[in-house]
């Protein structure tokens, strides 16, 4: 699509903008694998119109304030990445209008607090905890609370896992394969302590060697994500350190972790850094692309056969193109009949602090995709990201169904155990 | 004087410009249509006769629309090739135009489509006098209205056809026909539903009352064989096999309606849905339900009007191509509004015909 | 807010748009070189709302276009400037699917694909699938008769509609066709379908779905000439076999479609040939047969067969991706869209590639080979001055072209605000006269899609005149 942007005056990501809008050339192919397409069935908040939208500010032709409601609505899960066939690198384009953005934007001062209140406390474990307990505390008060703190209320667990420090190293069962390291990730933590304490398992069985470095901190995505980009490199730079040792590979079992990892190249651009972020960036995988590469160690066959709902998270197919190494791992444990989930490629409205911004969406999305879920009949859901987990399960509540939701190698490491 | 016999669309625009009243014939195979009223001048449309453009490996033909049916099936036919809507009347001599007028098509349009979906261009003569052209002579075109389209089934009422072009298929190497008869008819309509839906490509799909399916099947003759087991097969039953000549005779026969005898002829487009009531209201007239229940075509001898109440229970559209009636319209006519302005449009001082008293 | 829109406002409390950031998206379809901001958009959600939204404009007289999924190339969905858009993207449920008379009826702003995706567990499909299914509604492909790569065989949309109920122009409301594939009296709907939203609206449709083919045979000959891939085409053709499509890629398209979707086409190439047959097994088998004959003496270097339908798929794919997919080799084009008489194929692309050289532009090309539906893909880069201007003028030189050889300025996707200018090249005064006449029997005051297939008229693009008319191409009256 033509333009008139000025990169120069843009700042240090008009390139890679003015880059994504010549590539749109505004067919509608991504308009079916957006959600809020879907739901809202607004041109404006489609991916082809957010672009132009966010073409129209760019050139000055269109104010800021009249675009950021769609801008907002968007969930990044970046699925009309998938469905792009001109290749626009859509992801890149609003990672870098929010952080263009951001700065210029008048937010009113509850909302402000309240943003900065997530940055503060999402990313760091133990500020999370604690005000997660707070907030358990204040749910009596939920009626009287406006929407926006009402939200996140709703997301919290009934009750909180107690807090699992994990160990700085775990050695390698049997012959050692390889040696990794591993980002523990930061809500994941605290919300489902159990997804790393099963990675770490499942790896150790399977001959590899993890270090937890010290020192890291949250990879970024959330800050990055909603325009925040100081924070993301302060928090970036102390990863560089974290991670720079020796290793076979940089593993994370949460998918929205990896793909901020990998989008370090993006965020460091112009900056000291960018080659080592770079070279990071390029040893990030996921924890199920690892161990297909790697091989699994035979699976011993479960004692029921059981049918699996894999739920694609936006940030491991759409983010990072990992589609068929959750389902083969799933695969290669005997007993397991994997099924596909109707509109897979649709986001389920988790999105980071998505449905907390936006929980009316959200919640359409979540209803949406748990029925999809039940249509299948399937008597587990398994998905390889902490927010789809939440989300998932809370809406498979409201239903009224249990269906256990399940990490990929949460499932895998019980097949191990012999516990199913 | 009350015919003309035009040679030229030029003349055709005379005529229509100087005559108030008229009624285009393209030599009368369906003379409930074709046969001038008072006040109207006929005009012969045989004159403006001839194929003008034929390049068989462009699948298109182009003919004046006077030309006989039979001459231009002649031509196409030497080159492998036919009209895929399978038109009646060839024997008794109707034209390219009648035929898109009338909008009628025969048994094979069970395997492609109608007239309708293999008009491609078009030149008329409108209310006006004027000369205009719709569509194209290529196998694909989407400039401008359909007015191709628009003018199959128009009856004369829209302008006078002076040219025509069609797109052609290559005609199947062999055929071969089943027929088959089953207890009752409901296990005859139940067999035309099971194959309406399946995959097997009839050329014809024919329900004949009381319960017979007459099938025919084409393309390439190695596989001709197998796939009459096939058919007979996924009926559950055997049928009698018409092969070579005979096979070819009959469904001449058959689509020129040639068995049908006396009375009203008429063309019913319907589903297949109505064919148990229809059948209940039909009593003895020799009929025939053609591709897969979509179109019946039917001889009466009974008063028009006791069909013309019959349909318009079933709430179907009739068309009476042979014997004399006021207006050869029966059944549901639901034109509305719609119809009236396009009518006016193109026939702004009703030079022509309307037939079009809805009910 | 102006008396009239506060109206609106209250017969669509939750389906007006008019914040300039709500309607700039709405401002252009897939063709961006036109761009015209409406007065409003309205979000219908029945049939009688879109009755009220157009009784509405009839009462302000202000001018309207139905949109479904904005994917015209023409600038068919072309806002008219200061009108109101009628967005059809929340009438998009299923009504009735029915089985066994094999109709599906559907509200206008349903997706093609979707068509078929419901349908497919009874064994059935529908037939029409231009390269947008994924995204076009049916409600469009009604509008511009969209055809696809599988028309030869079984037409376009036309041939699949078999009822509507549309909102004219007036407000009223009109049932055309019925559920019979025959009909008594004039076609009216085989009028409405393909008139570009200038007759009426839409809001209701009964498709005719087909019993899907028994089998496939999917055939991709790779070529070291354009020409050569022609001529094949013609091959088939003349041994009487009838495929179910035939498509040629070029090379340029070839490196689009790869990149795109990795299809795993020979890269190399520099034309190829897709031909499918369908039917039933054994006649399939024995066709197969014949084509193969066909298709080892046209001088193909390389000939590969669909093995699986994952195979063919992607096969297919590649296909479909391939016009979106030119946006990676060029930040702009136009894709043009004219057809030739099969037997001149050579003689356009040849011409075709003549003038690429002349304006020193690259054009790619995939089209519908069976039915000499060519869609050359000019590349240009709009912010080199001037590239813009001589693209359009050598989409001008093809369409002209195709004309000259006996053809259409159209295909499928139809004439709307981009082809209008060369109407005039196809029919004479007195054929667009009463086309003219027609329209304005239903709509005296050109309401519905004003500025679109009459050559003339608004509505103009905002930024001045037309490139084409700067460049003298088009001329205004
Ligand atoms: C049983 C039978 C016996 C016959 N016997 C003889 C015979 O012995 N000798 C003989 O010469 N003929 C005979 N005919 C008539 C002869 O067959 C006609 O020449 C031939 O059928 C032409 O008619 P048609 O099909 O073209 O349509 P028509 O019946 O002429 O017309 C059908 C409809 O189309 C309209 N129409 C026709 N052409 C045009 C046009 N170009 N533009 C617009 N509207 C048009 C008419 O107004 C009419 O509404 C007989 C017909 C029948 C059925
Ligand atoms: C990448 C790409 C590939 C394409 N491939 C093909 C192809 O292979 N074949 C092909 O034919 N086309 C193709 N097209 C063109 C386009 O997809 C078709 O024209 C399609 O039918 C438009 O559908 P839409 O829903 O986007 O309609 P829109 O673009 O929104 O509207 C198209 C026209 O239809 C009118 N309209 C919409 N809804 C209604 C309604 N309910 N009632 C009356 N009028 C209405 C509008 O006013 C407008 O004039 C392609 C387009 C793109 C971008
Ligand atoms: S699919 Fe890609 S090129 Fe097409 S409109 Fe969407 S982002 Fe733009
Ligand atoms: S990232 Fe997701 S929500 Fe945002 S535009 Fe793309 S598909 Fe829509």
């Amino acid at each position: 699509m033509q333009h008139r942007i000025d990169p120069e005056k843009v700042g240090p990501q008009g390139e890679v903008m003015a880059h994504a809008i010549e590539a749109c050339v505004h067919c509608g192919f991504c308009l079916p694998a957006c959600p809020t397409y879907q739901v809202l069935g607004e041109e404006m908040d489609s991916p082809r119109g957010r672009i132009f939208l966010m073409k129209e500010v760019l050139e000055g032709s269109l104010s800021l304030e009249e675009a950021q409601p769609y801008i907002d609505k968007c969930l990044g899960c970046l699925g009309c990445v998938t469905a792009c066939p001109s290749g626009v690198p859509y992801g890149e384009l609003i990672t870098s209008f929010r952080a263009y953005s951001e700065p210029k934007r008048r937010r009113p001062l509850f909302q402000k607090a309240f943003r900065m209140g997530l940055q503060e406390t999402l990313p760091y474990p133990a500020r999370f905890r604690a005000a997660a307990r707070l907030g358990r505390l204040a749910r009596p008060l939920k009626p009287l609370l406006p929407s926006f703190l009402r939200a996140p209320l709703e997301l919290l667990p009934a009750e909180l896992p107690p807090p699992e420090p994990l160990p700085e190293r775990v050695a390698a069962e049997g012959e050692r394969r390889a040696r990794v390291a591993f980002l523990a990730g930061c809500a994941q933590q605290v919300l489902q302590p159990g997804f790393n304490r099963a990675a770490l398992r499942v790896l150790a069985r399977n001959g590899v060697e993890v270090v937890i470095p010290k020192g890291q901190v949250c990879c970024g995505a959330l800050a990055l994500h909603t325009g925040e980009r100081e924070r993301a490199l302060r928090l970036a730079r102390q990863n560089l350190r974290a991670f720079s040792g020796d290793y076979d590979a940089i593993l994370t079992n949460a998918a929205g972790c990896g793909s901020g990892l990998k989008e370090y190249p993006l965020l460091f651009r112009g900056e000291a850094e960018e080659e080592e972020a770079r070279a990071l960036a390029q040893r990030v995988k996921d924890i199920a692309v690892f161990l297909v590469e790697l091989g699994l160690r035979e699976v011993p066959p479960l004692k029921e056969p059981l049918r699996v709902a894999y739920h694609d998270a936006c940030h491991l197919a759409h983010a990072q193109g990992v589609r068929a190494e959750p389902r083969a791992l799933l695969r290669s444990i005997p007993g397991v009949e994997l099924v596909e989930i109707p509109e897979g490629e649709l986001c389920c409205g988790s999105a980071g602090t998505y449905n907390l911004e936006q929980p009316q969406i959200a919640a359409t999305l979540g209803e949406r995709k748990a029925r999809n879920i039940l249509a299948t009949g399937a008597q587990v859901v398994v998905t390889g990201n902490i927010g789809c987990h939440t989300q998932i399960q809370n809406h498979l509540r409201k239903l009224g169904q249990n269906l256990p939701v399940l990490h990929t190698v949460e499932l895998l490491d019980k097949a191990y155990a012999g516990q199913l | 004087m009350n015919s003309l016999r035009p040679t030229h669309p030029k003349e055709v625009q005379e005529a229509v410009r100087s005559h108030p009243r008229l009624l285009p014939r393209g030599g009368g195979s369906k003379p409930a249509l074709s046969s001038p009223k008072e006040g109207q001048v006929a005009l012969e449309l045989t004159g403006l006769s001839g194929v003008l453009e034929y390049n068989p490996g462009e699948y298109v033909v182009v003919a004046r629309a006077g030309t006989a049916l039979a001459e231009l099936e002649a031509l196409l036919r030497a080159h492998g090739q036919y009209l895929p809507f399978d038109p009646p009347f060839v024997g008794q001599g109707a034209t390219l135009g009648g035929t898109v007028a009338a909008g009628l098509s025969g048994p094979m349009r069970n395997r492609y489509g109608g007239v309708r979906d293999f008009i491609l261009g078009v030149e008329f003569v409108d209310g006006l006098g004027n000369l205009v052209r719709g569509g194209g002579k290529v196998v694909k075109n989407a400039a401008g209205f359909d007015l191709p389209k628009l003018m199959v089934g128009s009856l004369g009422r829209l302008g006078v056809l002076t040219e025509l072009a069609f797109k052609v298929f290559p005609y199947p190497k062999a055929t071969a026909t089943l027929k088959v008869a089953f207890p009752n008819l409901g296990e005859a309509l139940e067999a035309l539903y099971r194959l309406a839906a399946s995959p097997i490509e009839l050329y014809a799909l024919d329900l004949v009352p009381p319960n017979s399916l007459v099938l025919r099947l084409g393309g390439l003759p190695e596989a001709l064989p197998a796939r009459l087991e096939r058919l007979e097969g996924f009926l559950g039953r055997r049928g009698e096999r018409l092969q070579e000549e005979a096979e070819k005779a009959y469904w001449e026969g058959v689509r020129d309606l040639r068995d049908f005898g006396e009375g009203y002829l008429v063309k019913v487009a319907l589903t297949p849905r109505h064919i148990p009531a229809l059948e209940a209201r039909l009593g003895a007239a020799p009929r025939r339900y053609m591709s897969a229940g979509h179109l019946l075509y039917l001889a009466w001898s009974g008063p028009v009007e006791a069909l013309d109440e019959a349909l318009r229970a079933e709430g179907l559209p009739g068309l009476i191509l042979r014997g004399v009636v006021a207006n050869p319209r029966i059944g549901l006519n639901s034109e509305g509004t719609f119809g009236l302005k396009v009518t006016a449009a193109l026939d702004p001082e009703g030079r022509f015909e309307r037939y079009a008293a809805p009910n | 807010m102006t008396p009239a829109l506060r109206e609106l406002e209250i017969l669509f409390p939750k389906g007006l748009l008019h914040r300039p950031g709500e309607l700039a998206p709405y401002e252009s379809d897939a063709l961006t070189a036109f761009r015209a901001r409406p007065l409003a958009v309205v979000l219908p959600e029945s049939h009688e709302e879109v009755v009220a939204a157009v009784r509405w404009c009839q009462k302000h007289r202000i001018p309207y276009v139905a949109r479904g999924s904005g994917t015209s190339l023409s600038g068919g969905s072309l806002p008219v400037e200061g009108g109101i858009v009628i967005a059809l993207n929340r009438m998009n449920r299923l009504l009735r699917l029915d089985p066994k008379e094999r109709t599906a009826v559907v509200q206008p702003g349903f997706i093609n694909l979707q068509v078929s995706l419901a349908a497919a567990p009874y064994g059935l499909y529908y037939a029409p699938d231009p390269s947008s299914q994924p995204v076009s509604t049916i409600g469009g492909n009604l509008a511009f008769n969209s055809g696809g790569a599988h028309c030869l065989k079984y037409g376009m949309t036309s041939n699949h509609v078999l009822g509507a109920k549309v909102v004219l122009p007036d407000g009223e409301t009109a049932s055309l066709g019925s559920e019979s594939l025959e009909g008594v009296g004039p076609d009216w709907l085989g009028l409405f379908v393909g008139s570009e939203g200038l007759l009426g609206i839409a809001t209701e449709v009964t498709l005719r779905l087909l019993p899907k083919p028994e089998a496939y045979h999917t055939v991709l000959a790779a070529y070291d000439t354009l020409e050569k891939a022609g001529e094949a085409v013609a091959a088939v053709v003349a041994s009487g076999i009838l495929p179910g499509a035939m498509e040629i890629m070029d090379s340029l398209a070839i490196e689009a479609a790869e990149a795109a979707v990795g299809a795993g086409y020979p890269r190399e190439a520099r034309a190829l040939l897709i031909v499918e047959l369908e039917g039933e097994a054994p006649e399939v088998e024995a066709e197969a047969h014949h084509l193969e004959q066909v298709i080892r003496s046209s001088g193909a270097y390389e000939v590969r067969v669909a093995q699986s339908e994952a195979e063919r798929m992607k096969i297919w794919k590649g296909r479909k991706a391939a016009f979106s997919a030119v946006g990676r080799l060029s930040p702009d084009y136009i894709v043009q869209d004219g057809v030739v008489p099969r037997s001149k194929l050579g003689q356009a692309l040849a011409e075709i590639e003549r003038l690429s050289e002349r304006y020193g532009l690259r054009v790619a090309n995939v089209f519908h080979a069976g039915d000499g539906n060519l869609h050359p893909l000019i590349l240009y880069n709009g912010r080199v001055p001037g590239e813009l201007e001589r693209a359009e003028e050598l989409a001008g030189e093809i369409l002209r072209l195709c004309v000259a050889l006996g053809g259409s300025i159209t295909g499928e996707h139809g004439v709307g605000m981009e082809k209008r200018a060369y109407m005039p090249e196809m029919f004479s005064p007195t054929d667009l006269e009463a086309m003219r006449r027609i329209r304005q029997a239903l709509d005296p005051l050109e309401l519905s899609n004003r500025g679109k297939m009459f050559p003339g008229g608004e509505p103009r693009p905002p930024s001045g005149p037309h490139p084409l008319e700067r460049a003298g191409v088009i001329v205004r009256e």
